[in-house]
């Protein structure tokens, strides 16, 4: 177990190097000029402030600059905020987003176990048949029209009380964090119902689940004891990626409920060419998602004796 | 089971020779495709969703001639206009300046200061009442150093429910006001509040206003809604019609959405179509020669899945940049093509992988079957039903990524419409005109109904697993 | 004669499935004296593994439907109980194993947690009681390191230690009767025996009965007292492993007898296979099941369904077959001639 997590790790750190090369390429690429956003600049002020962000010098020196800044941790400045470094950027507003996406992340989860139990447990039947549909419209719809539709009831409760019950918009209290993650795992959640509905469907005819019945167990507890454990474990597979499906779909969410998230200020940072904030933004991103999904790897190992033993 | 009462007779003890039994095949013999066709055709979700489809693609390749409205001309007398049937116009005359009504012989500053200024009295309008503008004049009143207006679409109910402020006429003598602003066909409530040159009063008078809709001669000739007759003003006319509305700018929702498909179908089928062939044969090499080329394809692959998708969706799109007048939708196919393909591309793999080891490669092998042959004969077409599933997936997903970009402002640039793009524009009026965010979320979320639900039902006519279950 | 534990009479079960309704089961009886084994022998589908499956009430409902007869268990019917009810006899009068011993056991629980599971849920004892309980339960089966074997999981066990495991736990309450149903088609040839002699001793100790399920003769003559053979969901012949080895009085016995492989016999015999299918249980025949693929099929087999011929009455030996019917010809012949061949 312990040399698998290093071995994960390496391959990780791997990753990370390849991510932060893939984004100096990328952005290296962009025509136009970070400095061109300020009309007037005389040649002189141009060649000092080529010189402040090293673009003066040929590209191969920068990237190792850029590289070596990033394993100090490094990520430079803006170049629109003047002497605002994109790690402070980062500890500002990422704490917003993984908060966003963490509550999301809990309600796609639960929802999604406890629905796709229960539509395994009434199939076919009329709870089934609801919920299912609702799925259907979960993964059919996008994102922003939930995020839309979550706004537009928020309005309709509060001009029914008369006041502001919950903050249509903002960030602050938990009552402002409730609609943006119901809406953020909404799709999530979808996809986990339908896969935890088959994934319970097709354990309820495992040999082990005649086995338990043979034993004398009550129906109950086979469903807790044996079924729900053996049904949950390929939707945990799936959770890394939607982890990172959440994470950076979050953006649409922190821009309609105008939420202080890194994913509202990556989209500003892109407008505005503001270069060093979106490479950080994105090397940071890559390496939180690869973390990620190492560790729901890893939890996948503490549930499933197969893999914790390999 | 009750024993058989029967009682035999001598015959009944006759052996009896059997034919041989011969194994029959019961059921007709049909072809991998034939058969999935066939269990297609009994899904009605899937069924449906293939109608549903075929519609949409009619929608966007032959609706623009049925429908020829200008997707870009904007209706300046129809702004943000609900679905309505086609509607008149009053033809009227162009605009007119208009001085407005000052009373000479009273004082435009107060002579001595009110504590509560009456509310004006006999709030009338000028002259008819149209889109183009409405004329309200009232009488002055003493105490007042100027008149507050507000503009309503409902009766108010307080001081504090007046609505829209227009302006303030800065002198007590100054009683009439002119409202040009953004005027449709619907009932309004303008109130007139006094001020005494710096507060507000407490009082108000309300007076319920229903503008004509109104056209000038000059534009509805140059629009060619006069038919080449002669129209004159005060003639009615009919207006252009918008059966599912105007958006902002009150350009044709029917026309945008239909090009707006062009666009968002374009994305999400070709992008999928391109990097599912690029997968194939990405996926296909590795799996074929195995070895060290097998890992490091799939090391590489494995890479580019880390990478953060929307995020370099969004670099790549910007590294490729857009050029004036670009609408922006090559750069955001190159870039799905190239963050896309691993997916299938691992799939593939997976599936020539296993073909490879059964028994029918083997025995083609060993009758002599050259390296192409079975490429062409047996893996591409035994790894034919995933990848169709899997593209029949990838569309959506694509219409999704497309949607999204466009809708946080990285998608097609304006003034070329998707239904993402669509979607950005009505979210920002979607308290007052749903409708400009509720027709383009419509079409995307048929859209990826019905190509998820063909998904499923393909998934399972393919899937050979339930073919002999049958 | 001993008063049976399990008296079961004329079973029936049927299958709705899109093709119409399949009758499994059509009639079985059978009974298990305390102490002896009862061998089901038949092919692949006769109806043999839905039979004991339905006496304990696995079979998913619906699809299947038991439509007919009795279960007694100690004089009292067990037939068609719900749920909490049936879980009152079993895993605690009944134990039963599977044919795949991979698959039966729950792959994310310890060996040891599945039997002390048995256990807590019946006898009401602790968890850590329970345990070590369990670990002793898997000592009886032979499994070494026991201790340290109870809490590995399933995949760390090979499949002969699974089956070890799962007579464990069946055993755990003490039941007086194991059913088997094809407790070794799934495993190596030399880990079969190692488990039927396993069984036989465990029968020995704890005085069960067993109702062993297997298409294996060998495994019949190896184990069995008394054999029910199966054919298209019917019992055709019922009587002891001698009676049916050596006194064989149904041609679908004498059939298998001769497609299972001998080292008594010389080796220029062949094997003989019997040729062609059971008959469609959608609809079944209306005559005798074995009518198409028998050698000596008559003009009435085809339409009556022959009645139970009894053969020795005292031991309970019968046979569904009209070759057993006073006017049938050539009868002594043909099974004289096969007594002298297998005896």
């Amino acid at each position: 177990m312990l040399s698998y997590t290093l071995k994960r790790l390496l391959a990780g750190v791997i990753t990370v190097w390849f991510i932060a090369t893939a984004t100096f390429i990328a952005m290296h690429q962009v025509p136009g000029d970070p400095l061109m956003n300020d009309k007037a600049v005389s040649a002189e002020i141009r060649k000092n402030l080529e010189k402040k962000y090293g673009l003066d010098k040929p590209v191969t020196q920068q990237y190792f600059i850029f590289m070596g800044n990033m394993l100090t941790g490094d990520f430079g400045i803006s170049f629109t905020q003047q002497n605002r470094k994109v790690n402070d950027i980062i500890r500002d507003h990422f704490p917003v987003s993984a908060t966003l996406g963490i509550m999301a992340i809990f309600f796609a989860t639960m929802g999604g176990i406890l629905w796709g139990a229960l539509t395994a447990v009434y199939r076919n039947r009329w709870p089934d048949i609801l919920i299912m549909f609702l799925v259907i419209l979960g993964i059919s719809v996008p994102s922003f029209v939930f995020a839309a539709l979550g706004q537009l009831l928020l309005v309709n409760i509060n001009s029914f009380f008369g006041r502001s019950i919950i903050p249509v918009a903002g960030w602050g209290t938990l009552s402002h964090m409730i609609m943006p993650s119901l809406v953020l795992g909404l799709g999530t959640m979808a996809l986990l119902t339908r896969l935890m509905r088959s994934s319970m469907l097709e354990v309820v005819s495992e040999d082990y689940i005649r086995t338990a019945r043979a034993k004398g167990l009550s129906p109950l507890r086979i469903f807790y004891r044996h079924q729900l454990r053996n049904a949950i474990l390929p939707v945990i597979t799936v959770l890394g990626p939607q982890i990172a499906a959440i994470t950076t779909g979050g953006f649409v969410v922190e821009l309609v409920f105008a939420i202080p998230g890194l994913g509202r200020y990556f989209v500003q940072a892109v407008q505005q060419l503001d270069y060093t904030v979106i490479m950080g933004t994105t090397v940071f991103y890559g390496a939180f998602l690869v973390l990620m999904v190492i560790i729901v790897d890893i939890l996948y190992g503490f549930i499933d004796p197969r893999v914790r033993l390999k | 089971m009750t024993a058989d009462a029967y009682s035999p007779s001598e015959d009944d003890f006759q052996f009896v020779e059997l034919e041989q039994q011969v194994e029959q095949i019961s059921r007709p013999s049909l072809s991998y495709w034939q058969d999935a066709w066939i269990r297609l055709k009994k899904n009605t979700r899937a069924l449906i969703s293939l109608y549903i489809i075929i519609g949409l693609a009619f929608f966007t390749l032959a609706g623009p001639f049925l429908w020829t409205a200008d997707p870009a001309l904007q209706d300046l007398n129809q702004i943000s206009q609900m679905p309505s049937f086609p509607k008149q116009a009053l033809l009227v005359a162009p605009y007119e300046r208009w001085q407005g009504v000052v009373i000479e012989d009273f004082p435009a500053v107060p002579d001595d200061y009110l504590d509560i200024i009456p509310a004006p009295k006999n709030l009338r309008l000028s002259s008819k009442a149209t889109t183009q503008r409405v004329r309200l004049v009232w009488d002055p009143m003493h105490g007042a150093g100027g008149y507050g207006v507000y503009r309503n679409q409902h009766q108010p109910e307080s001081i504090n429910d007046l609505g829209l402020p227009l302006g303030t006429t800065l002198a007590g003598n100054e009683v009439s006001y002119e409202d040009r602003l953004n005027l449709e066909a619907r009932d309004y409530y303008y109130s007139i509040v006094p001020t005494d040159g710096f507060d507000e009063s407490d009082t108000y008078t309300t007076l319920k206003v229903l503008p004509v809709l109104t056209i000038t001669l000059e534009e509805a000739r140059g629009r060619g809604l006069t038919d080449n007759g002669d129209r004159v003003t005060g003639d009615k006319i009919r207006l252009e019609f918008h059966p599912f509305g105007t958006d902002y700018l009150g350009r044709d929702m029917l026309a945008r959405l239909m090009q707006g498909a062009r666009v968002s179908l374009f994305i999400g089928i070709v992008a999928p179509l391109l990097y599912v062939l690029f997968g194939i044969a990405y996926g296909g090499c590795a799996g074929y020669f195995g070895g060290k080329v097998d890992v490091f394809l799939m090391r590489f692959a494995d890479f580019v899945v880390a990478l953060p998708f929307l995020l370099f969706i969004i670099l790549f799109k910007i590294g490729f940049g857009i050029g004036p007048g670009e609408s922006g939708i090559m750069p955001m196919l190159i870039a799905l093509v190239l963050l896309a393909w691993p997916a299938t591309a691992r799939l593939v793999r997976g599936q020539v992988l296993q073909i490879r080891e059964q028994g029918f490669i083997e025995a083609a092998r060993l009758l002599g079957a050259k390296n192409h042959y079975l490429i062409l004969r047996h893996i591409i077409p035994n790894t034919m039903g995933v990848i169709l599933v899997t593209l029949t997936f990838a569309v959506p997903a694509a219409i999704f990524t497309e949607a999204f970009l466009s809708f946080i402002g990285m998608g097609v640039a304006p003034p070329t419409p998707s239904w993402g793009s669509m979607c950005n524009e009505g979210v920002k009026t979607m308290l007052s005109h749903p409708h400009e965010l509720i027709f383009p979320a419509l079409f995307i979320s048929i859209t990826v109904l019905a190509f998820n639900l063909l998904g499923d039902g393909l998934t399972e006519a393919l899937d050979s697993k339930m073919r002999s279950k049958e | 004669m001993t008063q049976p534990i399990l008296e079961v009479q004329d079973l029936s079960v049927e299958f709705a499935t899109y093709g119409g309704n399949v009758k499994a089961v059509r009639g079985v009886s059978f009974s298990v004296n305390r102490g002896e084994t009862l061998a089901i022998v038949g092919e692949s589908g006769c109806g043999k593994s839905v039979s004991v499956q339905a006496i304990m009430g696995l079979i998913p409902i619906p699809p299947g439907k038991i439509t007919g007869g009795t279960a007694k268990l100690n004089g009292k019917n067990i037939l068609g109980l719900d749920a909490r009810e049936a879980n009152k006899f079993r895993g605690v009068e009944i134990g039963m194993i599977f044919q795949d011993p991979m698959t039966s056991l729950n792959p994310t629980m310890s060996i040891g947690d599945q039997i002390s599971e048995t256990l807590m849920v019946h006898r009401n004892v602790s968890r850590k009681e329970a345990f070590k309980r369990a670990v002793e339960l898997l000592e009886k089966t032979h499994i070494s390191e026991a201790a340290k074997r109870a809490r590995q999981y399933p995949f760390e066990f090979s499949g002969g230690m699974l089956q070890r495991a799962m007579i464990a736990q069946s055993l755990a309450c003490s039941p007086s009767l194991l059913i088997a149903d094809e407790p070794t088609t799934a495993l190596d040839v030399t880990i079969q025996a190692q488990i039927l002699e396993l069984m036989s001793e465990l029968q020995r100790t704890e005085h069960m009965s067993i109702i062993l399920i297997t298409h294996d003769l060998a495994v019949v003559a190896k184990m069995a007292d008394q054999v029910a053979v199966m054919y298209a969901g019917q019992v055709v012949e019922k009587g002891s492993v001698d009676e049916i080895f050596y006194h064989s009085a149904h041609p679908y016995t004498l059939g298998l007898k001769d497609a299972m492989p001998s080292n008594r016999d010389d080796r220029s015999k062949k094997l003989t296979p019997i040729d062609g299918n059971p008959p469609d249980l959608f609809a079944p025949p209306q005559g005798c099941g074995y009518f198409a693929r028998c050698p000596h099929s008559m003009q009435l087999c085809e339409k009556h369904m022959p009645d139970e011929f009894v053969i020795t009455s005292d031991t309970g030996h019968y046979s569904r077959c009209w070759l057993q019917h006073n006017d049938s010809p050539r009868v002594k012949d043909l099974f004289q001639a096969r007594y002298s061949h297998a005896g």
